[in-house]
Order: C-alpha cells, then sequence, then structure tokens
C-alpha cells in the first residue's frame, strides 16, 4: 500500500494549499450556515447547559445546587462507574472491529457478483436489520437466545453441544450483546462500502488488471487506499456510536449479570434519570465526551498515515 | 414548582452565574422553563399524566368530560397516557415535563414510585380532601382494604386514592400439573408442596417447572416475603389516625395500621434474606427452575402462555395478560403462594395524586373522586389486566370469560394473610431497584447469594445515605 | 500455471459464494423467524423446531395489531416525520459536507471539529435541554419537534465531507477557470457527482429515524401525533400484559413498508453509484 499511497499522496500535496480569497471565505460559512445553525440550537447548546450542569446537583424537582468540581471527584473514585468505562471500551472496541471487517468483506463479495438480481438480494438482506427498531430487535432477541426455549441453543442441541448460556453468564452476555449489535449495524458498514466501492473509477482497476495484479492484490493495493476516506468514516462514527451502547444491553439484560454489561451510558441514565442525580450523570456524559474525543483524535492521527485523499 | 425553592430565585441565579458559560447556558434554559411555566395557555386544561395506552386514555377523557364540565365549564380535561415500555420510561417523560416547566395537574402512580413523590414533594397530601368530604368517600374506604390505602401513605399524609393493586400469587398450567398427575394445589399449600409438583413436572422435556423474572415485585423477593424477611428494616410512621378512626372505625382489617411504612436501614444480607435467594439457586441447580429472565415478564408470559412453564408468580394482571397471549380460560389457575416460615405475600398498588405546582388542585381533587368510581375502573383497565382495589369489583362475572377459576384468591391474598405487605420501595426506589437486578443476576450466575447480598447491602447503604 | 489459477479462481469464486449465502442466512433468520412466530398462534408460537414455513399461517395476530392500534395513523406520521428529515438533510448537509471538504475558510478546522464533538454526546443526556428548546419553540407535541431538531446534522456533514474529499479537485478548477462562480461549480459539477454519497445518506438516515423510539416518547404526547416505534409500544400492554406474538407483528408491519421502499429504491440508489463512477 505504501509504494502506491506515497505516489499519489505527493501528487495530491501539490494540488492542494489554494490561497483563501474573500469570496471564498463568504461562499464558505453560507454552505455551512444552516447545519451549523440546527446544530448550535439542537446539540451544541443542550452539551453547553449539560456541561453547565456537571457542576450542580440538581434532581429536576428542586433548584440547581452549584457543587463545583465535586461531582467529578466522586466519579474518579466510584468503582462501578469506572468499571462501566473499561465494559464500554471492551464492547466497542468488539463491535467496531467486526463491523469493519464483516461489512467490508460483505460489500467486496457482493460487488463481486455480476448478476444484478443477486446483487440486489444480498444487498437487501444485509441491509434489513438495520431497519428494526432497536426496542424490537431485542425482544426477539431474547426468545432467541433464551438458556432453555431459544432456538439458537435448539440448534446447537442438534449435533450435540450442550446449551450456551447466552445472556445469562458475565463474558456470555457481554458477547452475545457484541453480536447482536453488530447483526443489527452490519447494514451501516456494508452500504457506505457498497457506494464507495462502486464509485472506484474502472479505469483504475482496468489498469491494475492489464498490470497482472490478482483479485487480492487489486483489493488490498488499490480498491481499499481509494476507499480509505470512507473507511475512516465508517470507523470513527461506528465507534463513537458503540461507545454509546445503550439500548440492546439495557433491555436484555439490564447491564446484568452483575454489571458486566452496565455501559456507560446505562450508569449515566441510572445516575440521572432514575437516582435523579442529573449533575452527576452529566459529569459522567462529559467524561465519556472526554474519552471518545481522545479516541477518536487518535482514529485521525493514525488516518494521517493510512488515508489517503485524492 | 412555587414553595418548593424557599431561599428565593435570586441565589439560585447567583449560584447558576458561578459556573461561568456553562452556568449562564443552564441559566439561560432555566428561564426559557420559566417563561413557558407562566404561559396563561394551559390554564384552561386540567392535565393527567398515566402510564398505560393512550386508546383507553382518550375514551376515559371523553367519559370525565361531562362531569368535569359540570364542576367548570371552561375546563378542558386532557389525559397522556405515557407509552413507555417500563416504569423508567414513565418517570423520565415525567422529569422532562417538569423540567420543561410543563407538569401535570394529576398523575397516576404505583407504589415504586410513592414514597420519592412523597419526598421530594412533588404531590401534595390529600388528608384535608378526604376529611372535608368524608362522607361522601365513606363508600369508597368500606370498599378498599385498608392494606391499599396505607401502602398509598407517607409519613402520616394520604398521598393518593389507590385503585388498582397486584399480589405475588402463584400461577399454574393446569394442563401440566395434569400431565404430570399433580393435584391442584389448594390455598395452604407449603414450599415443601410446591417443590415436589415443580419436581414432577420438570421430569418433561422442554418444560420449565418454575419460571421468574429479575425484579422487586413477584420475583425471589415473594420467597423472601414468605421466609419472613426483607431487604429493609420494616416500621411504620405514626400518624394517620385522622384516617383510620373515621373512615375504618371498627374495621377490624385496619387495627394497627398506622401512618405508612417507613423503609430502615438495610438486611439485604440478613440470614433469612440470603435463605430466599439460596432457594432459587437450588431450585436452578436441581432443574427445577431456569435462570431468570430480566425485565418485564414479556418472555415469560409468552412462554407461560404456550405450556412451557409449570408455575409463575403473577397477580390479577396476569388473568388478562394470559388471555392476551393466547391462552384459554381453564387452561391456567392461580392459588396462594406456598406457605415457607409465613404465607406472607407481597403486592403493589396503583392510584392518582395531585401535583404540588397544579394552580386547579380543588377541581383535580373532584376529578379523583371520579377516578375511583366504580365505573372508571373498566374504561381504565379494561379486560382484567390488573385486580381492582375495590372489593365489591372483584366479582365472578368479571372474571368469567378470561378465568382463572379461583379468581377470588387476588383479594383474599389481603383478608386472609393480613400480614401482606407492599413491596420495599423506599424514597431511594430507583437505585434500589438497579442494585437489586444487578446483585440478583450476579448471585445467579456465580451461585453464591451470600458475596451477592452483601453487595447489595452495601450498595443500599449508600443509596440511603445519598438520599 | 493459468490452469492452477483458473482453478484457485473457481475455489475462491465457490467460498465467496459461499459465505454470502451464510452471512445472508444469518442476517435473515432473525427476521424471518420473527415472520413466521407472528404467523403462528400464541399458543404454539415458541415450540421449537421452529416453522420456517408457516405451513397453516394464522393472521389473527395482525387483525389484533389492527384493532388495538390506529397503525395507518402511526404510519402516515412516520412517513411524514422521516421523510422530511432525509430531505432536509440532505440539502443541509450537502452543502456544509461540501463546505468543509472543498472550501477554504477561516476556522473550517476547528467548526468541524466542534461539529465532530457534537456526535459523542448521548442523547440521555441533552434531552432535557432539547425539549425544554422545543418547549420554548412551540412545538412540543408536534411532530414537526423531531423534524426541526433533526435538520442539522454532525454525522450527515462528516460523510458527505469525505465523499467530496474523495473527489478530484481539477473539475472544480476548470470551471472556475471556464468563468463558473462557487456555487455553480458545486452545483452544476461536485452536488452531481455526490448521487451515491447522497443515496447513502438518505439510506442511513431513513432507516435511523424509522426506527427511532427516544425522542418521540419524550417530545410527543397525544397518539395522534406518534410515530410507528412509539405507537407499536402499545401493544405491550398495561405491565407488559398484551400478546407477544401481537408484539411481534407489529414488528413485523413496521419493517415491511420500509423493505419495499428499500427494494423499490436500490435501483435509483445503484444508477446514482454508476453515474458517479463514470465520470
Amino acid at each position: 500500500m505504501a509504494a502506491v499511497t506515497a505516489e499519489v499522496r505527493e501528487a495530491v500535496v501539490k494540488r492542494r494549499g489554494h490561497p483563501s480569497s474573500h469570496g471564498q471565505a463568504r461562499f464558505g460559512f453560507a454552505m455551512i450556515g444552516l447545519s451549523v445553525l440546527f446544530v448550535a440550537v439542537f446539540t451544541a447548546i443542550p452539551i453547553v447547559a449539560s456541561l453547565g450542569l456537571s457542576f450542580f446537583s440538581w434532581d429536576v424537582i428542586s433548584t440547581p445546587e452549584y457543587v463545583g468540581l465535586e461531582n467529578y471527584q466522586r466519579l474518579f473514585t466510584d468503582g462501578p462507574v469506572l468499571k462501566s468505562f473499561g465494559v464500554t471500551l471492551g464492547m466497542a472496541l468488539a463491535i467496531v472491529v467486526l463491523q469493519l471487517t464483516i461489512g467490508l468483506g460483505l460489500a467486496v463479495l457482493v460487488n463481486q457478483r455480476k448478476l444484478v438480481w443477486v446483487r440486489t438480494l444480498f444487498r437487501t438482506a444485509f441491509y434489513l436489520p438495520l431497519l428494526a427498531s432497536t426496542a424490537a430487535v431485542s425482544i426477539f432477541m431474547g426468545y432467541l437466545f433464551d438458556y432453555k426455549f431459544g432456538v439458537v441453543n435448539y440448534y446447537l442441541n442438534l449435533p450435540g453441544i450442550s446449551n450456551v448460556p447466552w445472556l445469562t453468564s458475565g463474558f456470555g452476555a457481554a458477547a452475545t450483546i457484541v453480536l447482536i449489535a453488530v447483526w443489527q449495524q452490519i447494514g451501516f458498514t456494508f452500504v457506505l462500502f457498497v457506494a464507495s466501492l462502486m464509485s472506484v473509477p474502472t479505469d483504475v482497476l482496468e489498469a491494475a488488471q492489464i498490470d497482472g495484479a490478482g483479485g487480492f492484490r487489486t483489493l488490498f493495493r488499490i480498491k481499499i487506499p481509494l476507499i480509505s476516506p470512507t473507511i475512516l468514516f465508517a470507523a470513527v462514527v461506528a465507534l463513537i456510536n458503540a461507545m454509546q451502547l445503550f439500548d440492546q444491553p439495557y433491555i436484555m439484560t439490564k447491564g446484568g449479570p452483575g454489571s458486566a454489561t452496565t455501559t456507560v451510558t446505562i450508569q449515566m441514565y441510572q445516575k440521572g434519570f432514575q437516582n435523579l442525580q442529573f449533575g452527576y450523570g452529566s459529569a459522567i456524559a462529559i467524561v465519556l465526551l472526554a474519552a471518545i474525543l481522545v479516541i477518536t483524535g487518535l482514529q485521525f492521527l493514525a488516518a494521517r498515515k493510512l488515508v489517503f485523499y485524492q | 414548582m412555587t414553595g418548593m425553592n424557599p431561599p428565593g430565585g435570586s441565589l439560585a441565579r447567583r449560584t447558576l452565574l458561578k459556573a461561568g458559560a456553562g452556568g449562564l447556558g443552564l441559566a439561560a434554559l432555566a428561564d426559557l422553563a420559566a417563561c413557558s411555566k407562566d404561559g396563561g395557555g394551559s390554564s384552561k386544561s386540567l392535565k393527567m399524566l398515566y402510564f398505560g395506552e393512550q386508546a383507553q386514555a382518550t375514551q376515559l377523557q371523553n367519559r370525565l368530560q361531562p362531569q368535569i364540565s359540570k364542576l367548570d365549564a371552561s375546563i378542558k380535561f386532557e389525559i397522556s397516557a405515557i407509552n413507555g415500555t417500563d416504569w423508567n420510561d414513565f418517570l423520565a417523560k415525567v422529569l422532562t415535563q417538569i423540567a420543561a416547566g410543563t407538569p401535570p395537574d394529576i398523575i397516576s402512580v404505583a407504589t415504586e414510585g410513592l414514597q420519592l413523590m412523597a419526598s421530594k414533594e412533588l404531590a401534595v397530601p390529600l388528608d384535608d380532601y378526604v376529611t372535608k368530604d368524608l362522607d361522601a368517600l365513606k363508600e369508597y374506604f368500606a370498599d378498599i382494604h385498608p392494606a391499599l390505602v396505607e401502602s398509598m401513605m407517607y409519613q402520616g399524609h394520604l398521598w393518593e386514592l389507590p385503585d388498582s393493586f397486584n399480589a405475588g400469587n402463584m400461577f399454574y398450567s393446569t394442563g401440566l400439573f395434569q400431565r404430570a398427575g399433580v393435584v391442584p394445589p389448594s390455598a395452604d399449600w407449603t414450599l415443601d408442596d410446591f417443590e415436589t409438583a415443580a419436581t414432577k413436572i420438570a421430569k418433561f422435556k422442554g418444560i420449565n417447572a418454575f419460571g421468574w423474572v429479575v425484579r422487586l415485585w413477584g420475583s425471589w423477593t415473594s420467597f423472601m416475603y414468605a421466609n419472613n424477611a426483607n431487604l429493609l428494616e420494616e416500621g411504620k410512621y405514626d400518624g394517620g389516625d385522622w384516617l383510620w378512626n373515621k373512615a375504618y372505625a371498627g374495621d377490624a382489617a385496619a387495627a394497627g395500621r398506622k401512618g405508612g411504612w417507613k423503609w430502615g436501614a438495610p438486611t439485604a444480607n440478613s440470614d433469612a434474606t440470603v435463605e430466599a435467594l439460596n432457594y432459587m439457586i437450588e431450585l436452578t441447580k436441581k432443574g427445577l427452575s431456569p435462570s431468570p429472565d430480566v425485565g418485564g415478564g414479556g418472555t415469560l408470559q409468552g412462554l407461560f402462555a404456550s405450556n412451557r412453564i409449570g408455575m409463575s408468580i403473577g397477580g390479577g394482571f396476569w388473568a388478562g395478560g394470559l388471555t392476551n397471549a393466547g391462552m384459554k380460560n381453564g387452561s391456567f389457575d392461580v392459588t396462594m403462594f406456598p406457605k415457607w416460615k409465613s404465607q406472607r405475600h407481597l403486592f403493589g398498588a396503583g392510584g392518582y395524586a395531585i401535583f404540588k405546582s397544579s394552580k386547579k388542585k380543588d377541581l383535580a381533587w373532584e376529578v379523583l373522586k371520579l377516578l375511583v368510581k366504580p365505573e372508571t375502573f373498566d374504561l381504565v383497565f379494561p379486560g382484567n389486566v390488573t385486580t381492582p382495589g375495590r372489593k365489591s369489583l372483584v366479582t365472578a362475572a368479571r372474571y368469567a370469560k378470561t378465568g382463572p377459576k379461583h379468581w377470588s384468591v387476588f383479594y383474599d391474598t389481603l383478608t386472609k394473610h393480613p400480614d401482606t405487605a407492599p413491596i420495599p420501595a423506599p424514597p431511594y426506589y430507583n437505585a434500589l431497584a438497579t442494585a437489586l437486578n444487578q446483585r440478583t443476576t450476579q448471585a445467579i450466575s456465580s451461585g453464591n447469594a451470600k458475596a451477592a447480598l452483601d453487595g447489595l447491602q452495601s450498595d443500599l447503604e449508600k443509596a440511603a445515605g445519598a438520599s | 500455471m493459468t490452469e492452477s489459477t483458473g482453478t484457485l479462481a473457481r475455489i475462491g469464486r465457490i467460498t465467496g459464494v459461499a459465505v454470502l449465502v451464510i452471512a445472508a442466512m444469518i442476517a435473515l433468520g432473525p427476521l424471518l423467524w420473527t415472520v413466521t412466530t407472528s404467523l403462528r398462534t400464541p399458543a404454539e408460537a415458541f415450540s421449537n423446531p421452529p416453522q420456517w414455513i408457516p405451513l397453516h399461517p394464522d393472521f389473527s395476530n395482525y387483525g389484533a395489531v389492527f384493532d388495538r392500534i390506529p397503525i395507518g395513523r402511526f404510519f402516515f406520521n412516520s412517513v411524514i416525520v422521516t421523510g422530511l428529515i432525509v430531505v432536509g438533510q440532505t440539502v443541509t448537509c450537502t452543502l456544509s459536507g461540501y463546505a468543509f471538504a472543498m472550501v477554504s475558510f477561516p476556522g473550517r478546522s476547528v467548526i468541524f471539529g466542534i461539529f465532530l464533538a457534537t456526535m459523542m454526546v448521548p442523547l440521555q443526556t441533552i434531552i432535557i435541554p432539547v425539549f425544554v428548546i422545543i418547549r420554548y419553540l412551540g412545538l412540543s407535541d408536534s411532530p414537526l419537534s423531531l423534524v426541526v431538531s433533526a435538520l442539522g446534522s454532525a454525522f450527515g456533514t462528516f460523510l458527505m465531507r469525505q465523499y467530496f474529499m474523495q473527489m478530484p479537485r481539477e473539475l472544480g478548477e476548470a470551471a472556475r477557470i471556464d468563468g463558473a462562480g462557487h456555487f455553480q461549480t458545486f452545483l452544476m459539477i461536485y452536488a452531481k457527482m455526490a448521487g451515491p454519497a447522497i443515496a447513502t445518506l438518505a439510506i442511513l438516515n431513513f432507516s435511523g429515524f424509522w426506527a427511532e423510539f427516544y425522542r418521540p416518547l419524550i417530545f410527543l404526547q397525544s397518539q395522534d401525533n406518534f410515530t410507528l416505534p412509539l405507537g407499536l409500544v402499545g401493544l405491550q400492554g398495561n405491565l407488559g400484559t398484551g400478546s407477544i406474538s401481537v408484539v411481534l407483528a407489529g414488528v413485523v408491519l413496521a419493517i415491511l413498508p420500509s423493505v419495499l421502499l428499500f427494494i423499490f429504491a436500490q435501483r435509483y440508489f445503484i444508477a446514482g453509484i454508476t453515474a458517479g463512477a463514470s465520470r
């Protein structure tokens, strides 16, 4: 990959860095105006409010009381909350890695199919789970993965495998929730990669074929570098989403057994909406934000070496 | 929320400003909320929030509107049903409405949230209203078991008029009992009888003898109550004589009733409590019960309805629940929870409260009285999805369509087992429920009840201290 | 040499197809189980082996869905809300994504960084302030509240930016030399090439907002305004006393229209992509 990308990047660098004219700046601001307005009002301001709230003790019902950094001090000595950061990180990494590799693999395989209806069939299949609401998915997955009556264990029993405690053992529950999240979200990376792979210019691929490059060489040397901006996007968004994992563990295991699937967002929700400690809940959210920010920063840093823009 | 922040808003504003920019954002939002709070648009409507389905809410609204119009022709009655999946969705919605400055006038709250609501002074005590209208309410109180009324009291005051309850009885599949050659359990059966029946049923492949759900109501907690144990030290607040002496004068069932349940120091790792949870682990080890279902019990209900579960804990709501799930009348029945050290049951109740911030409290009180009328009950809860709090409504005719045959068990639980008590739901109920879920699943997956309950004990001590 | 390469290629192809088929079975299996279970009577719904082909379909669960909730109304609301969000975000995100990728202006990377950061806060944290703002705008209990608060999207902006960054800059420069203005260059050259990206954004937004539960739960009051996922919860009944088979029938009814839409829309999706690729 390095040889190709280095060469192309040189060409890219030459093309970059236009002097920013006054008119261009005005045009830029006008173009982002609508998005900035809506994001500011409905996301940025609420986040600032949430940040402010993290310095208060507030139960919604009474007046907020200023407590300085107390919520943060409490957080860093709160064992269960700290543990939830570990649980979240572990599950999130597993989800992202599986989602990216499986999604990319399936996208490549589907794009190799020549018949239109076959491609349509597979595309629809991998995309469908995305359409079901997480609450609905959690309901029927609960039945499928039931220890005694579940369909999954029924089929495992046929060749003589004994019942697997999918949702009722600590590691099992975390792993099962990861699998279910990947199952449901695979359509996300898949759709992104299908579109991206299809927009790889055919002339580039033909040139590679003339040079005698095989399928794997074309994939790793040409296709993947060319769609690397999309891969970066998928990795960043998938990780941000996975770090906020909430619905599946909340509905299926309530964070258990024990605290094996208690993610940060579950802790935050419990502290805020259930225990009426909204200030503390906000502090947890702000620390989560900081953690995601750091990880995303690392992703972009790594991307400087790996991602290639035309 | 007038009167709830005594030192005045200016202090609050100053503390808000201390936080700098972040605080400013919050202050601005608080102002927004304040503006809308004083908005006059809502003053012509009486708002009620309840946990249920909107179709019923609309029907109820239309039925009560004429009667409310008689009281005040300009008032529009608006009921919002909150379509949440659980109590937490309901709470999230209520809190958001309070934060946004649009609290309801009337709210339906179950035992789970009663002490939370009362301790936060979200509602007003109904004492004066009840005293004033005692004559009109004589008929109501005569029909409602005093245990239900007492469960709606906190610190000597009455916070809600109850209309429904569910006690943790034992449901069983008549088909599976017959197949296993087990005689239908009598009302005074024991834990040994329970285990004998379970062992016989467990012989069938693909059948669970006993299924249960991890939660506070009707979980292993039912075994705990029958073992004369609890998660918290039991006590009662003084007071309440104003009600007992007048509304329940001469009623033996009201003897010893006081001013509401006072949940004291945690006792989650007491010997008897550990023994109860250990019993559940033993059931699992003996193959009589699978690992429990976490959450609302929907999975359990589906499995029970398809005759895969021999016995499970349920209340009056399962008469409608199992019928809705497709079970035929007669294919299930109910009996008392088996006797261990005692045959004490647990229950949860539902009712209506008036929000403290309401500007139309007197009118809200009139509506409360309409809500607990006998003819209102089936509008709110059609199809036996809960047990009526009024004894006169628990009749053979009511259960003729759905079953169970021994429907009288539902109300007998209160009358024949006078030690039956509400679930332990202190003001910090939510923290308790979270910790209970976590520690129960921990105990079942690790097989160590003592360690898990030691953990629960410390969780509860922390939660009790924080509240 | 060539022969062995041919054999290898064939093995590779067969393995590829096998992997696809197995993956498709895993993807569709749980959904198929949901469909067939919703077609069984509740009493036999959960017996194993599962009945993959409904030989004696029982439609009473579907009847129950229509009896118990105004599903047509919910469907209508969902279509309007999801449709407006999809269209709205296509406009806002295409504009801002292009600017962040192709136009230099002061503070570009800082603003983009702030945009990204807004994605990192869980919705539950900010729902109260968001609801306060919704109320202030007089939009509470209106389906429009779901639309307006979703019109700006860091996710969509980021997605469009990444696609625009894959596009060659020479085309725009050439157009500029020919005298085209900034906006003209964007509209006539790049927006036309953004078909696949817009289609991707539309598809992902559609699935995301179609199944959304939490914001409708908080924002909406009256049943007339409910969207499908919120309305379907009503099937679960008070204290979970509804029938799970009916709930599953509701889930199937909610997914079905979007499946049809997806299959139908794929042609345009693919057409857009190929148009973009054959530049």
